[in-house]
């Protein structure tokens, strides 16, 4: 029974996907009651779970396929951090989406394949072999390309393009450096270091390199990141689903993974891969709040502050040592609350209000009171004012990048702290300080939608007001570095 | 796990401040919120007067909250919850106003960091509640919503955010020097580390702008008038105090001192000065209030025996510019004769105690100062009261000139009384405490030498002052530095888009799609396929041999 | 023992019987011999896989002298994928040539065909002689030719005319090595000649042979004639075509590369085959890329497909042989060509399904089609991700391995190609899955019936299937693995 754990959770989505797929597009209930049913049920497992792995337990399924080709499913600590995330995020965005698309038509695709998605999310999350990873990888890839698509209006059409043009490449550069390693050391797991001597230094950072390419396409990381703005033409349970649940995540999680369980921080040191990798995210951490400067869509300014924020979790792990490792594991969780947070709000501007664009926010705060403190909330935590979960983050980050004699990190965090200020705060003072237009309308009589939302900014009050209590991102993140889970 | 450990009242200081903002964001209290308002301060005076033994600590919450009191702490949280208590009081008569449910919540916000910056024992809560007393009094000035008040909201938030981040990064080199958040871990590795020196001009930068240390103080005239009277007195009788505490908590003995001095007296001498431009009393009092930061910067910069006694300055400034600027708004309030003079004359009795008059808690406040300091810094101190004589008695000039309301307000009884109590403590705090906090008794106070050293400042003062009332300066908009940077305007800088385009797209594909074409026809030609065979099998053999 | 027959005998009696027999019957009597044969087939995949390779000598005779039919695990593996293909064309063309639907001609010749092909491929498996090898793969050439040409129309018939004279060249460049082998060692069977003691003649033998087989398995520049003869094709015939086919001349020369003549590789040589099937990567990507009927960019795609299995000559052959790798290049050479049948019947038989429907095959004219029939779309893009190679497919499976093998032997510049080929093919698959599911006017006629939609589906899940549970898949094909990659990664 404990061995199937794994494969349980992953069927809670999987299971549920293929069903839905055959559901007629009016069999609404049916397929709502799958979704959530699925979801809940997975949450549940996972507390369960956690109170275990919490006292010591790991569990492991491996399924051989040819030679090689190890799929191993395994909870450990790290594993349940991203998994615990993406199953409650993904339980919040289901409320969501059914209440956001209602009627609309194409409904048991778009579920089918959201929950499809959230299997590659699991089991990227479980994957405890660098191949099972891949294969997780990929499918993730693929599973949201019709999410994206979803609309099927040109500019989805581009935007869904636009992803693959993206992906694609990034993941053969995955494979390729996968093949690369493995033809040398066999099948790499992440509970057993592999033996990396027989490849030379130069190979090794050529390899490292690769991974960087395949991982930071998902991350978003400068210059792979044009796909993630271009992906806003999605609903905004995709945008969710993208940029707090699954996608971006993935990349990051591979990020980490490769650093601490294939190289090792060691290894990464030693090849003096990890300061160059910080620069990038420090790059892209800049440049990304450079261009939501310049956005005057929402949707899009949140995308380019995803850019901006997931390289926090880049960074935390290229400085491979505990503090930011711990920051950037804790950041995971942090921005995945936030960020979908604010996305669930644009989405809820958009349908009640039918407001797209930052102009259209003036005056909407006293409209739409908890939409809008919801907003303001996730946007503060974000700058990383506290008590929000961000300012966590950044204080672990910081003391990473000195403790990893990179004291420019400081810089970084503290002027991305200004951009995201700069970016942020004009949104917040337009909802609440500045008259509506005359034929503004707006109202959230919409529970459904506003609930999530009300939930996820909880969430990440919670994460930075408790920060320090074992239950907290951040002591779990404590726990998995304590633990050694990742070397 | 113990949500805590220790004595409750520090813990229960914070957290009953903010249950109270929370409370102001339900309906049924949004109406009557500023009801609230008087009861907010009222665990931490009750923590101030009856004092506490021990650490508080509450490990899960943020990062591991620690708090606890020692003498100064609990002499300058004890003078910010009775200011917060008073201004609170003041406050009542704006019931039934708009928008005072967000006034009102983030009242209680700011007041919740400005009692943590006190209590705080850890660099992280320190930081949270540094960062909650700066950024929610925003809402403080902003409260009036008018053009004037939005535009130094706009100065404020920015200047509070760098402030912020610089506090932030000087924390966190802090904090990785000393391997712990303790503060005075955190004082003494700053003073031993080699990123010592940077981190100490970052928090220097933080708090720095909290104080109004020139030159970053250019947002604090805008906001401090701007606000609503009882706000201008709790942020520039509280608030900038709590910038002040951080300098005293983390800057170590003497480190920056000849720069803490310099800009010190530059504030000191120059803002009460450029007080003299300005118009509304109340731009005046913040200018005032940039100066007398300015003189106790230059205080902690001195370093030794008078940093020490900085606490006891901000006590009696503290009261005496909330007492100041209450009265400002008794006066708005008044509109008989009688009422206006009985407000000019508590304005002076108090002005006269900033500029240390004999025997006020001013001139307590200012001897105990002296014998931590240099003959010169003594000499700047007296010539810094010079400057304050005169520049108050332009406030008092200007408070007078205000206009007549027409008719009284409601509440006047309270309105004028507020002022007085914050002014009688400002006059009694500092004989209150003089023993205790100095080691002298009241005879040293009370000698001739440090009554004519307050006095002669005072005579020196009135003439050049009463010669300003006839011949005034030009007057100018408050944010003096500020005016210099309004030529740039918004500033837009292009920046490219990185992500992939496939500009020839469309070309490139009809092209190739000709191209392959073409070349298929040619493999088609049978001379083509029927020689490339052969020629294939005899490479192959080529090849195998 | 009884399945290797039966495999051969089922599917030339139930064609006898199809063109013996009046119509009804006779497509009932051919419906039943398709059934049998695929049951027939993973019988005797059941056999290798439990009891070992059985071995028929044909009137018992030993060789030399008589003819030995010897399943092993890639015979086994490529003909369930032959029965499985063959069961969904069949099902296919129960509605595509049912009497009315299509011409009398083609109603009466399509079934007889079909199961002559089958049975072609069977022999074409199933032997170990190289003239018996010769004889199936005639006998495959002349159905397929007869199934491109079955709708008489006139660009099929110059298809068809195409594909046999390259056809009949191929024969003729292989018979002539043949010849050339019997006239040197005097006998034709596979294990004997494997064991012979080297002549002169070997040499241009292998490499008639070889470019025979090449010319049949239209390798890069001989793939002309493929991409008219299986666009032109009815969908079930062109599954089969491009499915199976190609997949017969690339087995026997696998058989003759590692099996037979294993000692006669030279890098140069190998390299030159790779390099023909990277030229083929290449060159059938951008041809898939430069179509706008959807068949041709299946077809061509078939032409890059194949590209990628010659790639496993130096990376299992040669100087390659008897290291650890070699037994996972040859194995992923396989899963590429068992999922590439697998994956391409899938998608000709949805994109007959929409030219039914669409009336058309160009891509301006399938717009939106993935609303009005969701599961041909899906199964198209089931079969897209094999065909591209991305997981948890067959094609991944296959490329891992071929990949792994190439950084292992340090020819890393294969790996490339395959990695570059599966980039190529997203390109060239993405235009048909973008303008399936944009939001497009719906196309008059009806669309069939979900049964009938779900025949491509089951065939491009078992393509990915093939991929999830591939562990079963390569201990099969590692019974009778050629000795030189008996030792596995």
């Amino acid at each position: 029974m404990t061995a199937l754990l794994p494969v349980l959770i992953l069927l809670t989505s999987l299971v549920p996907a293929v069903i839905t797929f055959f559901l007629d597009q009016e069999s609404h209930l049916l397929r709502n009651a799958l979704s959530l049913g699925g979801a809940v049920l997975k949450v549940a497992l996972i507390v369960v779970m956690l109170f275990a792995v919490a006292g010591g337990a790991a569990y492991e399924t491996t399924i051989p396929l040819a030679p090689g080709l190890v799929l191993l499913l395994r909870i450990d600590a790290l594993a349940l951090l991203f998994v615990s995330l993406s199953a409650t995020l993904w339980l919040l965005t289901t409320i969501y989406a059914i209440a956001y698309f209602g009627t609309q038509p194409e409904l048991s695709r778009f579920f089918g394949f959201f929950s499809l998605c959230v299997a590659a999310t699991t089991g990227i999350a479980l994957s405890g072999s660098l191949i099972s990873f891949f294969i997780f990888f990929e499918l993730l890839t693929l599973s949201t390309w019709p999410l994206v698509a979803h609309k099927q209006d040109e500019a989805s059409l581009k935007a869904a393009r636009s992803y693959l043009l993206y992906a694609l490449p990034c993941s053969a550069a995955l494979l390729w450096a996968i093949v690369w390693l493995e033809s040398a050391t066999g099948p790499v797991l992440f509970t057993e270091p592999p033996d990396l001597d027989g490849l030379d230094p130069m190979s090794l950072r050529a390899i490292f390199a690769l991974f960087i390419l395949g991982f930071g396409m998902k991350a978003a990381i400068v210059p792979l990141h044009g796909w993630l703005p271009a992906a806003m033409a999605a609903p905004a349970p995709v945008s969710a689903l993208l940029h707090a649940v699954a996608v971006v995540k993935a990349g990051a999680f591979g990020v980490i993974r490769v650093i601490y369980d294939v190289f090792g921080a060691a290894r990464v040191a030693e090849l003096g891969v990890g300061i160059p990798l910080a620069v990038l995210a420090s790059a892209t951490i800049i440049w990304g709040s450079l261009r939501a400067l310049q956005q005057h869509d929402i949707k899009k300014r949140l995308a380019f502050s995803t850019v901006s924020q997931v390289s926090y979790i880049v960074l935390g792990a290229a400085l491979a040592g505990p503090y930011g490792m711990i920051g950037g594991l804790a950041h995971l969780v942090h921005q995945g609350l936030m960020k979908i947070t604010l996305f669930f709000c644009a989405g809820i501007y958009d349908v009640r209000a039918g407001v797209r664009s930052i102009a259209g926010l003036n005056g909407l705060g006293p409209r739409m009171p908890w939409t809008s403190t919801c907003f303001s909330l996730g946007a503060l935590g974000m700058i990383g004012l506290p008590p929000m979960a961000g300012f966590v983050s950044k204080i672990y980050l910081g003391i990473g990048g000195l403790e990893s004699g990179a004291p420019w990190v400081l810089a970084v965090l503290a002027a991305s702290t200004l951009l995201n200020a700069a970016y942020f705060l004009p949104l917040l003072y337009r909802l609440w300080f500045l008259e509506p237009s005359p034929d503004a309308t707006g109202d959230e009589n919409a529970p459904a939608l506003v609930v999530p939302a009300v939930i996820a900014t909880l969430g990440a009050l919670g994460a930075g007001v408790l920060a320090a209590s074992a239950v907290s991102p951040l002591g779990w993140a404590t726990l998995i570095a304590e633990r050694g889970d990742i070397r | 796990m113990m949500i805590w450990t220790g004595p409750l009242l520090p813990l229960a200081a914070l957290v009953w401040p903010f249950l109270l903002a929370a409370l102001t964001a339900l309906p049924a209290f949004r109406g009557r919120a500023v009801r609230l308002l008087p009861f907010a301060p009222l665990p931490a005076l009750w923590l101030a007067v009856a004092g506490v033994e021990g650490v508080t600590t509450a490990p899960g919450l943020l990062l591991g909250v620690t708090l606890g009191l020692d003498a100064a702490r609990r002499l300058l949280m004890g003078m910010t919850a009775a200011l917060w208590l008073i201004a609170g009081l003041a406050a009542q008569p704006m019931a039934g106003k708009p928008h005072t449910a967000v006034f009102s919540g983030f009242w209680c916000l700011t007041l919740t960091g400005n009692i943590g910056v006190f209590l705080a024992l850890d660099v992280v809560t320190f930081y949270v509640a540094f960062a909650a007393v700066s950024l929610a009094a925003w809402f403080l000035v902003v409260h009036d919503r008018t053009e004037v008040a939005l535009r130094a909201g706009r100065v404020y938030i920015v200047t509070a955010l760098a402030g912020e981040v610089s506090l932030l990064v000087g924390l966190l080199i802090g904090a990785a020097a000393a391997g712990g958040v303790d503060i005075e871990g955190v004082r003494i590795a700053l003073g031993a580390s080699d990123a010592g020196p940077v981190a100490v001009a970052l928090l220097v930068t933080g708090f720095g702008i909290k104080v109004g240390l020139v030159p970053l103080h250019v947002w604090l005239p805008l906001a401090h008038p701007a606000a609503p009277v009882p706000a201008s007195a709790v942020l520039s009788g509280a608030i900038v105090k709590a910038g002040l505490f951080g300098m005293i908590l983390f800057l170590p003995d003497g480190a920056f001192g000849s720069v803490l001095m310099a800009l010190g007296l530059a504030g000191a001498f120059g803002a009460a000065l450029w007080g003299l431009t300005q118009s509304n009393p109340k731009a005046v009092l913040a200018y005032s209030t940039v100066s007398q930061m300015g003189l106790m910067v230059m205080l902690v910069g001195a370093g030794g025996a008078a940093r020490e006694t900085v606490p006891f300055l901000a006590l009696h400034h503290g009261f005496a510019k909330g007492a100041l600027f209450l009265l400002v708004g008794a006066m708005l309030a008044a509109s008989d004769r009688r009422h206006r003079m009985l407000c000019l004359a508590f304005a002076a009795a108090v002005s006269a105690s900033v500029a240390g008059f004999p025997f006020t808690g001013g001139a307590l406040a200012k001897a105990a100062v002296k014998p931590g300091l240099t003959d010169a810094a003594t000499l700047a101190l007296s010539l810094s009261s010079v400057a304050t004589s005169i520049i108050l008695v332009w406030f008092l000039f200007r408070l007078w000139l205000l206009p007549n309301a027409g008719k009284t307000a409601t509440h006047w009884p309270l309105r004028l009384s507020l002022p007085v109590v914050a002014g009688g403590l400002a006059f009694a705090g500092p004989w209150l405490f003089w023993q205790s906090w100095t080691g002298h008794d009241f005879v040293y106070a009370l000698a001739m030498k440090p009554v004519i050293d307050a006095l002669w400042p005072v005579a020196v003062a009135l003439p050049p002052a009463l010669a300003l009332l006839r011949w005034s300066l030009p007057q100018r908009p408050p944010g003096d530095l500020l005016l210099l940077l309004q030529g740039w305007g918004t500033l837009s800088i292009p920046m490219p888009d990185l992500s992939l385009r496939w500009a020839g797209g469309r070309r490139l594909f009809d092209a190739l799609a000709l191209a392959i074409a073409r070349a298929e026809r040619g493999l088609l030609r049978w001379s083509l396929s029927s020689t490339l065979l052969p020629v294939l099998v005899l490479a192959m053999l080529a090849l195998l041999a | 023992m009884s399945a290797l027959v039966t495999l051969l005998v089922l599917p030339l009696a139930g064609a006898i019987a199809a063109i013996a027999l009046p119509s009804p019957v006779g497509r009932t009597a051919a419906l039943a011999a398709i059934a049998a044969t695929t049951g027939a087939a993973i019988v005797l995949m059941a056999t290798v896989a439990f009891q070992g390779m059985p071995r028929l000598e044909m009137g018992g005779w030993t060789p030399p002298l008589g003819i030995v039919l010897v399943a092993d695990g890639l015979s086994v593996a490529l003909i369930v994928m032959t029965a499985l293909v063959m069961a969904s064309a069949g099902l296919a063309a129960r509605h595509a040539f049912a009497p009315g639907t299509a011409g009398e001609r083609a109603a009466f010749g399509f079934w007889p065909l079909m199961l002559l092909l089958w049975s072609a491929l069977n022999v074409v498996f199933l032997s170990r002689d190289l003239f018996n090898l010769y004889v199936g793969i005639e006998l495959l050439s002349l159905a397929a030719i007869g199934l491109v040409a079955i709708d008489g129309k006139a660009t099929a018939l110059a298809a068809a005319m195409r594909y046999m004279i390259f056809a009949l060249a191929g024969s003729l460049l292989y018979l002539a090595g043949v010849v050339l082998i019997h006239a040197a060692h005097g006998t034709l069977d596979i294990d004997l000649i494997a064991t012979r003691t080297a002549a002169a003649p070997d040499g241009l033998a292998l490499a008639l042979m070889t470019a025979g087989l090449m010319a049949k398995t239209a390798l890069f520049p001989f793939h002309v004639w493929l991409p008219p003869a299986h666009a032109g094709a009815p969908a079930p015939a062109s599954a089969m075509l491009s499915g199976l086919v190609p997949k017969a001349s690339f087995a026997i020369l696998l058989r003759l590369w590692f099996d037979t003549m294993p000692d006669r590789a030279s890098d140069g040589a190998l390299t030159l085959i790779a390099l023909l099937g990277t030229a083929a990567v290449i060159w059938g990507s951008l041809g898939a890329l430069a179509q706008v009927r959807l068949k041709l960019i299946v077809a061509y795609s078939t032409v890059a497909q194949i590209g990628y299995l010659f790639l496993v000559f130096p990376l299992a052959g040669g100087a390659s042989a008897g290291v650890p790798w070699a037994a996972g290049a040859w194995t992923g050479a396989v899963f590429l060509a068992l999922s590439h049948g697998l994956a391409k019947a899938a998608m000709f038989l949805a994109v007959g399904h929409w030219m039914a429907v669409a009336g058309s095959d160009r891509l301006s004219d399938l717009r939106g089609l993935a609303q009005l029939m969701p599961m041909t779309a899906f199964a198209f893009a089931l079969s897209a991700v094999t065909l591209v190679g991305l997981p948890p497919s067959g094609g991944f499976t296959g490329k891992y391995l071929v990949m792994t093998a190439a950084f292992a032997s340090g020819q890393w510049a294969w790996a490339l190609v395959m990695g570059g080929g599966g980039l190529l093919a997203a390109a060239y698959l993405y235009r048909p899955m973008a303008v399936l599911f944009a939001r497009g006017a719906q196309a008059g006629a009806a669309p069939p019936s979900r049964a009938r939609q779900a025949v491509p589906l089951l065939l491009a899940s078992a393509s990915v299937a093939l991929g999830i549970a591939s562990a079963g898949p390569f201990d099969l094909l590692a019974i009778g693995r050629p000795l030189a990659a008996e030792e596995g990664l």
